[in-house]
């Protein structure tokens, strides 16, 4: 007890001396002078106060732990500008900054060769994507896995597949194990194949609730509704729908949801099936697909609303709100009565429902392939179950940890298949059982890329590994598991072909998708809550839209391998038409998103204009020019500034009441005060470029604000100086700034990010080098997104540990 | 341990809403249960970036967070006045903070308002939270340990992290944010048969021991990171089996039946008036039903690039989301006012919480009196790591003495008030990491 910490200090101080010979950088000289000028009259070699002496205090920041401290204690008192005491001469703004930046790079500096001795975390668990991605290619079986998973951890540059950022808990591990069991019971059946039960709808049920137009005709109003008497409580259902259109000349599609739920009053209980464009006006059938328990079920004991309903409606919308049902007087029997008749608008695209089928449960065999694909044959007979189960879990762990699997790491799973059998009734169900035990391994449930002394190249097994979670967010398919065995993966020439290949293939959305969101940040557009007041007419689900128009850009770019530089500056964007109509740009009539060319209209293109972007860093009401510019550093130019130090002074001093004036003279108050000018110099410019356009995206020639009944407005004025004195007035001038000068910057940070996402984790100065190398790589393909795809891969980040 | 116990013999029918209706049937069994077990509670709600500090006589000081006066003789200001009727039941603190708090980042010190660590420059390992704490010694006692929720749920990242509650090691315990998933885990019936839950509890005990067994001989061929990483996931593995364990005690006793009926279980980050009082109502069900006995709520972090319930006071109409509206709340009275209005929405909610566990009797008072609500933030203003805003309430029958608004001198740390908590809640406590002592002020 008493020797533990005598014995840690020892070898600390052994580790210490050595690492600071390599880590510890002297004193800057022109720090130094400060300290001599200001600090060391009372924390030098006569008084130390408060027992602090500055002048030979060491600079190893990594390993002198006391020292590192004491620094920190010197920023904050800077920062709070609380030293030197009022009494002293205080230090000239330049000492000042001069001071904090070289404190500043110090932490950084320390912070990345800390993570340097330490190595890279390389064990990485699976994040709830490639959970749910996994777990549906290895059962066969499309359900949500992970509905109930807490939110993954996000690491420091934005990513939500960082090795050491994610976390493993025993909320989670229970969650994992009770998806595996709940997957595992629907995708290893049992018995007799169940029977089928089938519902064909030609008119709609016309529900008790009033104010709605059921009608097998949806234009501006109507809705449909199918009831299904009998249903199974799992299984794979199928519904086809028989529609036609009206289409007016010229007029948007109408857009068909379906969804699936069980009460008529509400509409909560009730899930989406599938959203179609009728760009059509014939008749024509649609299949959809999905698992019965997937959807809000009622209790088969609750009668109150009997039936599974399905709902068909027209979710087009123009931006204005339905009419309601005009009261209409009816004789009946002889008595007045009343009823809503709804007006038909003949220029409004409707859709007409004639006819719903549902069949449940479908399959094309029994057992179903989900089952023959884990459990090929049966046993025949009881003596041939743990010969049956060793094959099954070869077979199936084979595939779930990726690699070949040795017999030794089966015997633990085949002695709790032994120990299972006897206390259940089936084969089956002591097999799905060793299987969840296989699915909450952490072979399984983490990449895990063998250990070994000092870096070598990984072999082609976590190569097929890495690839399928860097472009598919999923587990290696069968052709990448077959290049695996035979050991041909980690050719140049087949990792080319085979990149290619798998951003062909529509699981690469997997990619555009997380890799657009988290590099830009698109999520944003969730965090900010749009102001009705400001902007009476905007439509919530529009910001899905925003989100999409960015991933659907990126992922032109990747399709048709073009410049990336389009980020930069583009004549085009890719929207559907309730992006288009939001712009006002006119192209696209249906929900799916296409290509528009914006030149001669008004925008310029390029992700500084994309809605998703202006919108995210915005306050809801208005623009937000020190977030914009601080995305844009970020972002596009791999530079972000350092977060704002404690306690800032705040922004204006006194009572005086500043929030009326235009807020690029706000922020040029911001510029006045040393404390914040340093850093905002820097940031700000950026985003006033961006001042044409509002928070959700749409240009503006006056900015309003409201101060209670009071409305303030005036001009807008993007004009700004750029760092380095280059002038800039609005989005179109800074696009090509950017698109001309920013080149290089941009190439890199692309590169960066990509590179960290493929990895799954944080680059560091180690990787410097090879991220210089990739970049100019990057350039001499004209900058094509799909090259980057394939320089990252076969480069030796990623081929090598 | 007596096995029997009086859930196995009658099924509590309680309702989201209209408790009321099930009250006489529940005292009974209370008074019942009482020679057995009194129940010591704690709870903990936090909300982020710190509240209205105006100079007093300027216009917005009415939106002044801490009463005005101090003892017992203080006035509330408009933003905590919902608490009125609940005054002699609270005492709002001031002055107190976490001196290792005051030297970390301005939005950093979430994580550790519970924990009393210091978070800074590469040392971010975060210690026991006193929820924890006061959980290894009653958590046995009910079917789940502790309740930890947020609205964010998860974990989140170091110095932003979205939940309040860290491990014997300092391990986030990550939050859960879904009510409809809190609702099913907290009483949701399991449709298999007892037998096939007891065999499926068997079957994970004896899978988890291989996979502990079999992990172990993984752990060897791994580089030091990953070897934590591995680590964690060991730690989890033991952890689900001392659930597993528990699970197994509790399985013979039928989860109280409590009616969803009123509660708005749907409710998400767009109608944050429903979340958190849906939350509120959870924990209140959870404590009713002794289904746990320790919970803590984050209503929001001070992750502005990440927190979803950043934009919660726009979506009510406050003008801005939480980070604009404290900034601007140091501007100038104008700026004060959404912010104050935000105080003022959240001691609604919490004056609501209050009242349902006052007025649920237990044994000779109400749930209230054995249960310790800590309320608050770990700024005063936002960046400003002093003098927290806080509110103890309830613990009437553990020897707390309400009904003042005390001040503390800066040098008192806020440990020493988690030292009284821990005490009164019967936790032979020497010190909570930086305490020089305990907080005899509270006591009656």
């Amino acid at each position: 007890m008493f020797r533990g910490p005598w014995i840690r200090i020892a070898s600390l101080a052994v580790l210490a001396t050595a690492a600071a010979a390599a880590t510890a950088a002297p004193l800057a000289p022109s720090v130094s002078s400060i300290i001599q000028r200001h600090c060391v009259a009372c924390h030098g070699p006569e008084l130390q106060n408060a027992n602090v002496r500055l002048d030979n205090l060491s600079t190893d920041f990594v390993d002198d732990r006391r020292a590192s401290e004491t620094w920190h204690d010197v920023r904050n008192v800077l920062n709070r500008g609380e030293m030197p005491p009022p009494e002293a001469p205080p230090l000239s703004p330049g000492d000042r900054t001069a001071f904090l930046e070289w404190l500043a790079d110090e932490f950084r500096n320390a912070d990345e060769s800390r993570l340097d001795q330490g190595g890279s975390v390389v064990m990485r668990r699976l994040n709830r994507v490639e959970y749910q991605n996994t777990m549906r290619d290895l059962l066969g079986l499309e359900i949500d896995y992970v509905r109930n998973l807490p939110p993954d951890e996000v690491s420091p540059d934005g990513f939500t597949n960082n090795g050491s950022a994610l976390r493993m808990s025993a909320l989670q591990l229970e969650h994992y194990l009770h998806a595996a069991r709940s997957g595992l019971s629907r995708a290893i059946v049992e018995g007799p194949a169940p029977p089928v039960f089938e519902h064909r709808a030609r008119e709609t049920v016309i529900d008790k609730l009033k104010d709605v137009n059921w009608s097998n005709r949806l234009g501006r109003t109507g809705t449909f509704v199918a009831r299904v008497p009998d249903f199974p409580d799992e299984g794979e259902f199928v519904l086809r729908v028989r529609v036609r259109a009206e289409i007016p000349a010229g007029a948007p599609y109408p857009r068909m949801q379906v969804a699936m739920g069980y009460r008529a009053d509400t509409q909560t209980p009730s899930r989406t099936v599938a959203e179609v464009d009728m760009s059509e006006a014939a008749g024509r059938e649609f299949e959809f697909r999905g698992r019965i328990e997937e959807f809000p079920i009622q209790s088969r004991t609750q009668s109150k609303y009997p039936g599974l309903l399905i709902w068909i409606r027209n979710v087009y919308s123009d931006g204005q709100a339905p009419p309601l049902g005009e009261k209409v007087q009816f004789e009946d029997d002889g008595k007045t009565k009343e009823k809503l008749v709804w007006p038909v608008d003949p220029e409004f695209p409707a859709i007409v429902v004639e006819t719903v089928e549902f069949q449940a449960p479908v399959y094309q065999a029994w057992p179903p392939p989900h089952h023959t694909r884990i459990v090929p044959s049966q046993p025949q007979g009881r003596r041939y179950e743990r010969r049956t189960a060793g094959s099954v879990l070869r077979h199936f762990m084979r595939r779930a940890y990726r690699r070949p699997v040795r017999t030794a790491e089966m015997r633990p799973m085949l002695r709790f298949f032994d120990k299972v059998r006897p206390t259940v009734s089936s084969f089956e169900e002591a097999m799905r059982e060793t299987l969840a035990m296989v699915l909450i391994s952490p072979n399984f449930l983490y990449r895990v890329e063998g250990a070994s002394s000092g870096a070598r190249h990984v072999n082609d097994h976590e190569l097929a590994s890495r690839l399928s979670y860097f472009l598919w967010s999923t587990m290696p398919d069968a052709r990448l598991s077959e290049l695996a065995d035979r050991g041909r993966l980690s050719g140049e020439r087949v990792l080319r072909a085979e990149t290619a290949r798998m951003l062909a293939d529509p699981r690469s959305w997997s990619f555009v998708e997380q890799f657009s969101d988290q590099w830009l940040d698109l999520g944003g557009v969730d965090r900010i809550a749009v102001n009705p007041n400001y902007y009476p007419e905007f439509d919530l689900s529009l910001k899905q839209d925003m989100r999409m128009e960015t991933q659907h850009f990126f992922a032109t770019l990747l399709r048709e391998d073009i410049s990336a530089l389009n980020f930069l500056r583009s004549d085009f964007s890719v929207l559907n038409e309730r992006m288009a109509r939001h712009y006002g740009v006119k192209g696209p009539r249906g929900g799916a998103f296409e290509s528009v060319a914006l030149s001669g209209r008004g925008r310029p293109g390029g992700l500084i204009t994309h809605a998703s972007v202006l919108l995210s860093n915005s306050t809801g009401e208005d623009s937000h020019p020190v977030e914009r510019g601080v995305w844009i550093r970020r972002a596009l130019l791999g530079d972000p500034p350092p977060p704002p130090p404690p306690a800032v002074p705040n922004l204006a001093s006194g009572d005086e009441d500043v929030t009326p004036l235009p807020l690029k003279r706000q922020l040029e108050l911001h510029q006045d005060s040393d404390a914040c000018a340093r850093c905002h110099q820097g940031i700000d410019p950026w985003g006033i470029a961006l001042e044409e356009y509002d928070a959700v995206g749409l240009r503006r020639e006056r900015v309003s604000r409201r101060f209670g009944d009071r409305e303030e407005s005036h001009p807008v004025d993007a004009a700004a100086v750029l760092p380095g004195g280059h002038h800039v007035d609005g989005a179109s001038a800074l696009a090509d700034f950017l698109f001309q000068n920013k080149r290089r910057e941009f190439a890199r940070a692309l590169t960066s990010k990509m590179l960290a996402y493929a990895l799954g984790r944080s680059l560091g100065r180690k990787d410097d080098g090879m991220l210089d190398e990739l970049t100019t790589r990057f350039e001499e393909s004209g900058y094509r997104l799909r090259e980057l795809c394939t320089i990252i891969v076969t480069s030796d980040s990623f081929r090598r540990r | 341990m007596a096995t029997k116990s009086w859930h196995l013999d009658r099924r509590t029918f309680l309702y989201g809403s209209g408790v009321s209706l099930a009250l006489p049937f529940l005292e009974c069994m209370a008074a019942d249960a009482e020679a057995r077990v009194s129940p010591k509670r704690f709870c903990a709600i936090y909300f982020p970036y710190g509240i209205v500090q105006r100079p007093d006589g300027s216009e917005a000081a009415r939106w002044n967070w801490f009463p005005r006066g101090s003892g017992s003789d203080f006035r509330f200001n408009r933003s905590l006045e919902p608490l009125e009727p609940l005054r002699s039941d609270l005492t709002v603190l001031g002055g107190l903070s976490h001196p290792n708090g005051r030297n970390m980042g301005g939005h950093d010190t979430a994580d550790t308002w519970l924990t009393g660590a210091e978070l800074k420059e590469g040392h971010l390992d975060n210690t026991v939270s006193i929820d924890q704490v006061a959980a290894t010694r009653y958590g046995d006692q009910t079917r789940y340990r502790s309740l930890v929720l947020s609205s964010d749920g998860g974990v989140g990242e170091p110095t932003r992290s979205s939940t309040l509650s860290f491990g014997r090691n300092g391990q986030p315990i990550p939050a859960e944010n879904r009510p409809r998933a809190i609702f099913d885990r907290l009483f949701g019936v399991d449709p298999r048969s007892l037998r096939a839950q007891r065999q499926s509890l068997d079957s994970s005990r004896s899978m988890l021991d291989l996979v502990l067994e079999h992990s172990k001989s993984v752990r060897s061929g791994l580089a030091k990171p990953d070897r934590i990483k591995l680590d964690e996931y060991l730690e989890s593995v033991r952890q689900i089996e001392r659930r597993v364990d528990r699970s197994q005690r509790w399985l013979e006793i039928p989860k109280p039946q409590v009616s969803a009926a009123g509660l708005h279980l749907e409710a998400d980050d767009t109608t944050p008036g429903e979340l958190i009082k849906t939350m509120y109502d959870l924990i209140y069900l959870a404590f009713q039903t002794d289904s746990t006995r320790i919970a803590t709520y984050q209503i929001g972090n001070m992750n502005g690039a990440t927190s979803i319930a950043g934009k919660f006071p726009q979506l009510l109409g406050l003008s801005a989301n939480m980070h604009k509206m404290a900034h601007d709340a140091r501007k100038n009275d104008a700026g004060a006012e959404p912010l104050g209005r935000w105080d003022l929405f959240l001691s609604q909610q919490l004056a609501y919480f209050l009242g349902r566990l006052q007025d649920t009797p237990e044994g000779d008072g109400s749930l209230l009196d054995r249960t310790i609500v800590l309320y608050g933030s770990s700024n005063s203003q936002t960046h400003v790591n002093l003098d927290y805003p806080l509110v103890l309430a309830g613990g009437g029958s553990l020897g707390l003495a309400h009904g003042e608004f005390r001040k503390f001198s800066e040098d008192i740390p806020l440990s020493n008030l988690y030292v009284t908590i821990l005490r009164r809640l019967g936790v032979a406590a020497e010190r909570f990491v930086d305490s020089t002592g305990d907080l005899p002020q509270i006591l009656a």
